[in-house]
């Protein structure tokens, strides 16, 4: 199967480990992997922050990168969950409109393409330490994957996983939410930390760089000994 | 008339609901208890999205053909020996029951709680015309003894302890009693039925009107409402002008999805339809009549793509749902309604003047959209009303409008991005130890005041990517 | 009967809608999902019985059983577990029907039974307020709320169940019905072949209650303070 990889920004420039492990997640069930260099941003940011304008000319961006992929695969809920905003957001764009029902239909979360395209449930990893999943708000109400990583989670050798408190809660990250009411956002997260914390993992797993970074900058900064990984780390461990 | 709750700036506000720890304690734990009942109800219904799709339904009929329903409402009204008035403004609703009161010389008006007439600010109007009004709902009775607004709008006083409304008791009206809330239910109980029996006028608000009939209905769990229709021989209903249904099939749904998605129960005590004035021989209820529907703004939300927010049933499940209502509490929003739906409804309402910032105050995190029972895309109108904030309204920050300009560029051009990829962590590297920026610079510095930021982990993965595929080459 | 400001207020609505007034031929649409018609669909009487017993523990309500022949010896019990002295009533057929107005003959001298009266006025009102106990039949009674439905009207006045210390309805069998689906279609049918409904349908589910002070539940605050309900075979 042919798969074109999304990075996502933040992986791409920030957590680079996070796109590379993906990648070999998807070698190793079989995909053909390409990356398409002309992919930049989803455009979230400008979107969610009302600048709808500036965030279509990043849209276009993408689905001129991605035009002729096949399977548009990235490791982020929220980022994917952009992607597949697309037609309704060229809805009455008659250049655009088509193109943007075309890419959304072939576009996927990592965990929700194994389990949902591939039929894997077990990518054969190990990995030891007792973790804990925070479920991210788009992944799961907008993209609506729920329960894929956790089956993924559940038979890696090795993993305990424990429930996280509150965990339909969001962190507090919300893009630029966090800068524009850093007082908010700083108590959800800390919410969110003393969570992890009650449930005395090693890890926090996640499948969004956006919420870790966010969490795991709180819990380092309280000097939490909680280490934050992304779910294809673990999935790429073996 | 305003919604608006005072003139504190949204930052003060939001630190004041901060720094609330008893607020924040009862909220969260109030949030909980809600949210707990609203999904107990959900998973024992077993198929809560088909239930939800027809709330959807029944509220996007409805509000289509609004005219029709209100002509059908307001002819059975009538038809059924009661007045009903077209208000547009708050003003035109307060006049016409101000008219009432004067007209019939009334001294006291007992109310049951409601949402609008806090809206329209009836009970300031009617002290002008020195009527004494009393809200009989045990959290808006607390509140307007300690002259307090309404943090949430299905409890109202959950911002108050129990040591607080003893207090507020003993102050206004003589309390003696322990600061148990049995025993100071059992005050409001006695002191609230003399009020009742006195009362000339009985005011509430609608739940949902039914159209086919011309009835009003009230939910309540104290029986309040009911008190409040069945004693003063004139009572005033007042509505908002979306609060209808067809018929008593669909008040029948819309009253099980709120009660459930409100508090959890599969009715409450008392639901009651109240039609008309009082028929021949009938002892209790009203022997006049009136219905007050009420405009006030909402039909500038008609035919727009914000209308569905017009089907909402004051449940108050994104309120519950919502983890920024959590930390700064009801009052931190300065506006009646709070919350999700607050958010979106009251610039809708009052303008973006006095309530630009309440669009932000969410991380669009969808979880009040995922709770609606009629599924208004609530977190998808806060993005719409940031657009508009930007683009018609152009009120956003220039510093940000410039970020997102160069956001634009650089992401609409692969050269400019593989630069900064590239371009990155060299940048950054002047903030950077162990692999973290603890105090970051420009932009960072809001993220780094409470949290560590990652540096960029080595080269970029384009980079890396790029060359495996040269190495994958000449291996 | 006035009716102000209609008519600019409605063309108002039209205009925003982006059409014309629509002043007839709009009816409901086939709604896609219809899952209050599937709750506790094809269950028989004893099976919604049990479905309302089980309810009125989460409602805070006493639930009884008995047959005609039990029906007063229950009541007789569950009034003097009120400290019922005074009673209000309707004046209802269904208590010849049931034995319960002979039961009130026959316990004159402890009980004062007020039955409601059009013609006694508002001394009616002022007697419910005093009264121990409030006594009404159920019209249709909804099993998955615990859900006493009321038409009330001039013999059977809605302080009855509202003003006394505690309520007490008699549910004759026959009145159970899955959900309030079925009361609100029954109350559908009737209007739409022109029967208008009672000035006041009481949906009652309990003794009143309030969670406002500190989320705490407190049952009993403006209505009555306790129910019980009895099913009558």
């Amino acid at each position: 199967m042919k798969v074109s990889l999304f990075s996502t920004c933040l992986s791409d420039i920030l957590f680079a480990d996070v796109a590379k492990n993906t990648l070999e997640i998807l070698e190793r069930v079989g995909c053909e992997v390409d990356y398409p260099m002309e992919q930049t941003c989803c455009g979230q940011p400008a979107y969610n922050s009302g600048y709808l304008q500036e965030a279509k000319q990043s849209m276009k961006q993408m689905m001129k990168a991605f035009k002729h992929s096949e399977y548009v695969v990235g490791p982020s809920g929220s980022c994917v969950g952009m992607l597949k905003e697309y037609p309704k957001i060229f809805a009455d764009d008659p250049e655009w409109a088509e193109e943007a029902k075309r890419f959304a239909a072939k576009c996927y979360e990592i965990t929700e393409f194994l389990v949902d395209v591939m039929g894997v449930t077990d990518v054969g990893s190990t990995f030891k330490g007792k973790v804990t999943f925070h479920s991210s708000c788009h992944m799961k109400r907008i993209l609506g994957v729920k329960e894929q990583p956790k089956m993924l989670l559940r038979n890696v050798k090795g993993v305990e996983l424990v429930d996280l408190p509150m965990e339909e809660d969001c962190c507090g990250f919300g893009g630029t939410f966090s800068v524009k009411n850093p007082v908010i956002s700083q108590e959800m997260v800390s919410e969110k930390s003393r969570h992890v914390a009650e449930t005395e993992a090693e890890y926090l797993v996640g499948a969004d760089m956006g919420c870790l970074m966010n969490i795991g900058g709180r819990m380092r900064r309280e000097g939490k000994n909680v280490k934050v990984v992304h779910i294809t780390e673990i999935l790429n461990t073996h | 008339m305003s919604i608006k709750l005072g003139e504190v700036p949204y930052k003060d506000r939001v630190q004041t609901g901060i720094e609330d720890d008893f607020m924040r304690q009862a909220v969260s734990s109030a949030q909980g208890r809600f949210r707990n009942g609203r999904l107990t109800q959900a998973a024992e219904l077993g198929n809560w999205e088909d239930w939800r799709e027809l709330g959807s339904e029944i509220r996007t009929h409805t509000l289509q053909n609004l005219d029709y329903y209100l002509q059908q409402l307001s002819d059975n009204v009538a038809r059924r020996g009661g007045h009903v008035f077209f208000a547009e403004t708050a003003e035109e609703a307060n006049q016409y029951v101000k008219n009432i009161i004067k007209k019939k010389q009334a001294k006291k008006v007992v109310k049951a709680k409601s949402m609008v007439t806090e809206e329209i600010g009836l009970n300031k109007a009617l002290e002008e015309v020195g009527a004494e009004v009393v809200e009989s709902d045990l959290g808006e009775w607390i509140l307007q003894l300690d002259e307090d607004p309404p943090s949430h709008i299905v409890t109202p006083a959950l911002h108050k302890n129990r040591q607080q409304i003893r207090e507020t008791f003993a102050k206004k009206k003589g309390y003696t009693g322990s600061d148990t809330p049995e025993e100071m239910a059992a005050f409001a109980r006695e002191q609230l039925r003399q009020d009742f029996l006195a009362a000339d006028v009985g005011v509430t608000g609608c739940n949902f009107a039914i159209a086919e009939s011309g009835a009003v209905t009230l939910v309540t769990n104290e029986g309040n409402a009911e008190m409040v229709t069945s004693l003063p021989d004139t009572v005033i209903s007042v509505m908002g002008m979306e609060r209808i249904v067809p018929t008593w099939e669909e008040m029948e749904v819309l009253v099980g999805l709120l009660t459930r998605a409100a508090v959890g129960q599969k009715l409450t005590s008392y639901i009651t339809a109240i039609t008309g004035a009082r028929l021949e021989g009938e002892i209790d209820g009203p022997e006049e009549f009136h219905l007050v529907v009420v405009d006030n703004g909402r039909s500038k939300i008609l035919g727009t793509e914000f209308q569905s927010a017009l089907h909402c049933i004051r449940c108050a499940a994104c309120i519950n749902a919502c983890p920024v209502y959590r930390h700064i509490g009801g009052h931190a929003y300065n506006s009646i309604y709070p919350g999700p739906i607050g958010a979106v409804i009251t610039p809708l309402l009052e303008g973006y003047d006095d309530h630009k910032e309440l669009p932000y105050a969410s991380t669009l995190c969808a979880a009040c959209t995922e709770a609606c029972p009629v599924k208004i895309p609530l977190h998808e109108h806060l993005i719409r009303h940031r657009q508009i904030i930007v683009e018609q309204e152009k009120k956003a920050p220039t510093a940000e409008k410039l970020m997102m300009k160069g956001f634009a560029k650089w992401s609409s051009s692969p050269g400019i991005y593989n630069l900064s990829a590239k371009m990155a962590k060299p940048a950054l590297g002047p903030w950077t130890k162990d692999g973290m920026i603890e105090n970051g610079p420009g932009p960072l510095k809001d993220w780094t005041d409470a949290r560590d930021f990652y540096a960029p982990q080595g080269q970029s993965f384009r980079a890396w990517f790029k060359q495996r595929q040269k190495d994958g080459e000449t291996s | 009967m006035t009716i102000e400001n209609r008519e600019e207020f409605l063309n108002k609505l039209a205009s925003r809608l982006g059409r014309e007034r629509r002043t007839e031929g709009v009816e409901r649409p086939q709604w896609s999902v219809t899952p209050q018609e599937e709750v506790f669909k094809g269950m028989n009487q004893d099976e919604l019985a049990e479905v309302l017993e089980k309810h009125c523990q989460v409602i805070h309500t006493t639930f009884k059983r008995t047959d005609r022949a039990g029906l007063t010896k229950v009541l007789q019990e569950t009034i003097e577990g009120y400290e019922g002295k005074l009673i209000v009533t309707s004046n209802d057929p269904r208590h010849q029907e049931f034995g319960v107005a002979e039961f009130f003959e026959e316990a004159r001298e402890q009980l004062d039974v007020h039955v409601w009266d059009p013609a006694a006025g508002k001394e009616n009102q002022r007697i419910a307020e005093q009264a121990d106990v409030g006594l009404v039949y159920s019209d249709i009674t909804l099993a998955e709320s615990g859900t006493v439905t009321l038409f009330n009207n001039k013999n059977n006045g809605r302080s009855i169940s509202l003003l006394p210390k505690t309520f007490i309805a008699v549910i004759p069998k026959s009145t159970l019905v899955p959900r309030m689906t079925q009361a609100a279609q029954q109350i559908h049918r009737a209007q739409a072949q022109g029967e208008d409904c009672a000035s006041y349908v009481s949906f009652i589910s309990g003794p009143s209650n309030s969670a406002d002070i500190e989320m705490n539940l407190i049952v009993g605050v403006h209505g009555p303070i306790k129910a019980t309900y009895i099913l009558v075979d």
